[in-house]
């Protein structure tokens, strides 16, 4: 597979959807009345350096099983809406406290504590309009996928997902044991990469048995970008990003990490095996997702 | 007083208020399981099942109900507006925000665990809703809740819900705290039309669009439900100069002490019953066109609205 992978470009895959993303976020967060938490709501929605990895995993997910782009585009952008109000509540002074994210001062440290709250408040109905809005239904997503969408990003966002990886981070999971942090590294982080996958695969009209392979999947990636953020973190000898108090490798140390790491890996590709006979070479997006977890062969920029 | 009830029927409000809030109560708190982790769990059920009267869950069945639906097709929708209400009295009462220790007189939810907990307790409960509003699996097997009616209460809920609907109102209020330049009319209508009416305004419409109204009728219950949505805070703003805090059950007066904005303060006393009374009126004519038995509910919420005393 890593000679597959490697015939499929993923930088300008990436890049490429990165500049449509944001083309299509811009529009949809105008400065309107009041003006102070429309400022607030775009500097947290358009904030350089961003991935954008939940809405390229759902456009993947969707093209994957053979769904038009066009019908995953609103939901990608509410994934990455929903994805910025956690990141914005995330560093508040009373959870993590970060004055910085990616570089730049997080919302609070520029509007205030009061309209960073606002703003992940209103980014997550906003999320729910633009799919509401703008996904093309009946034609291509029959009207009674759309619920089903809303009801899978709810999940990974609600109180046994996201929410509960934050709050476990928080209340010490950090000195916990390797089952603890891995469940907030599924919680914190796979929950909205496994939530990405279902929502392109529901959109691009995947069967059940492919929506379960897809959610496999994406739980397995997202949690596989954190581990390797970790042993990068620690193999750099602690200095770069964190964005979490568990870190995997202070827990169980460096050689068990690695063994995850593979554990992981070998994890997402055997679902994505399973697409293989059916779809051919559409898996290659989502392969080379694995791998670049682990090779990071470039650095992912927008415009 | 000057506001004298519109109508007398042997309509038996009290039992019907009571009647519903025990059925949404009990949605509530089936459809917040305690669950792992327990205290993000605990924190959203302290908030949401610390009693109040329920008002938006009923006002959206009672709008369900003159629209010929059921109760059970506009339950999800009921509970996820008290859901919302819940969040946006967690977040307001956080010391960024309001600063509030105490609600429904016992400690708010960031007092009675911890502020991180309150804002994920918050956070999960606007989720929760909507996602309980969305879910198919929510409603009567039948499908007598087809997918373009929830797709659309999902959207209508949005709209009320965001950054031009009730975070709007939080935003325009904050704003207009602390500085020297008066209030005027106009902002403070804004306010209180988006803080307050968004969420009534949504309670209604969604009622209406999951009881399978026509698009005339969605809109006739909307401008009722503005109408009472501002009428309830211009009652607020009364009350607040002519009760006693005994009368009230919280501090009466804050208002002006506060330097709080208020219609009596903008319209003087007078000009504000007046105001009250003509937007009774603007509500209740909207009820007009539809069966006055089924009606009845939506008219006495009105008339409830108008007349509290507290």
């Amino acid at each position: 597979s890593a000679a597959a992978s490697s015939s499929f470009d993923l930088r300008t895959y990436w890049t490429t959807l990165i500049s449509q993303i944001e083309e299509a976020l811009d529009a949809a967060v105008p400065v309107r009345y009041p003006e102070s938490i429309h400022k607030a709501i775009r500097h947290v929605v358009l904030s350089p350096g961003a991935k954008r990895a939940p809405p390229i995993m759902c456009i993947a997910s969707c093209e994957l099983v053979g769904g038009l782009r066009s019908a995953a585009f609103p939901a990608a952008c509410a994934l990455e809406m929903v994805h910025a109000a956690s990141l914005v509540h995330d560093d508040l002074p009373c959870m993590d406290a970060s004055p910085l994210r990616r570089g730049h001062p997080s919302a609070h440290a520029l509007f205030g504590v009061d309209m960073a709250i606002l703003a992940g408040d209103a980014l997550f109905p906003l999320a729910y309009q633009h799919i509401v809005t703008h996904t093309p239904s009946p034609d291509p997503v029959p009207l009674s996928i759309i619920p089903l969408v809303l009801t899978e990003i709810a999940r990974a966002v609600g109180s046994t997902g996201m929410a509960a990886g934050q709050f476990l981070d928080l209340s010490g999971a950090a000195a916990g044991s390797e089952k603890e942090i891995l469940q907030v590294l599924e919680k914190k982080f796979g929950e909205m990469a496994e939530c990405s996958a279902v929502c392109g695969g529901l959109l691009g009209g995947a069967s059940d048995q492919e929506l379960e392979a897809l959610r496999r999947y994406g739980r397995a990636v997202g949690v596989l970008y954190q581990l390797v953020d970790d042993v990068l973190m620690e193999s750099n000898g602690g200095t770069g990003k964190m964005r979490s108090n568990a870190s995997i490798v202070k827990a169980v140390g460096m050689d068990r990490s690695l063994e995850l790491v593979e554990e992981v890996r070998a994890k997402a590709k055997k679902e994505l095996d399973k697409f293989k006979d059916k779809y051919g070479e559409k898996v290659l997006p989502l392969y080379s997702f694995v791998d670049y977890a682990i090779e990071r062969g470039f650095v992912v920029e927008g415009r | 007083p000057a506001l004298e009830p519109a109508v007398s029927t042997d309509f038996d409000f009290r039992g019907y208020m009571l009647e519903k809030a025990a059925v949404v109560n009990c949605a509530l708190d089936a459809a917040v399981p305690l669950a792992h982790p327990d205290r993000i769990h605990e924190a959203m059920r302290y908030s949401l099942l610390a009693g109040g009267k329920r008002v938006r869950p009923v006002l959206c069945l009672a709008a369900c109900e003159v629209a010929g639906g059921a109760d059970a097709w506009a339950m999800p929708a009921a509970v996820s507006l008290e859901m919302i209400h819940t969040m946006s009295l967690i977040h307001d009462d956080l010391p960024c925000m309001d600063d509030d220790d105490l609600r429904r007189g016992r400690p708010s939810c960031h007092r009675a665990f911890d502020e991180a907990t309150a804002v994920l307790a918050g956070d999960a409960l606007l989720a929760l809703a909507f996602g309980h509003l969305a879910n198919p699996a929510s409603y009567p097997t039948d499908r007598s809740v087809p997918p373009d009616r929830i797709v659309r209460a999902v959207g209508e809920l949005s709209r009320c819900v965001g950054s031009e609907g009730l975070v709007a109102g939080q935003v325009a209020d904050l704003e207009a705290t602390g500085v020297g330049a008066p209030v005027t009319l106009d902002h403070l209508e804004f306010i209180h039309l988006h803080k307050t009416a968004a969420l009534l305004e949504a309670s209604v419409v969604l009622g209406a669009i999951v009881g399978g109204a026509s698009d005339d009728q969605i809109e006739r219950l909307r401008k009722y439900a503005r109408s009472i949505g501002l009428l309830f805070q211009v009652v607020d703003d009364i009350l607040d100069v002519t009760k006693s805090s005994e009368e009230l059950g919280k501090t009466a007066g804050k208002d002006l002490a506060s330097d709080k904005t208020t219609y009596p303060k903008l319209l003087g006393l007078d000009e504000s019953k007046e105001f009250a009374d003509k937007l009774l009126k603007a509500a209740t004519e909207q009820l007009a066109g539809f069966d006055p038995i089924k009606a009845a509910p939506l008219l006495h919420l009105a008339n409830y609205i108008a007349y509290r005393q507290k």
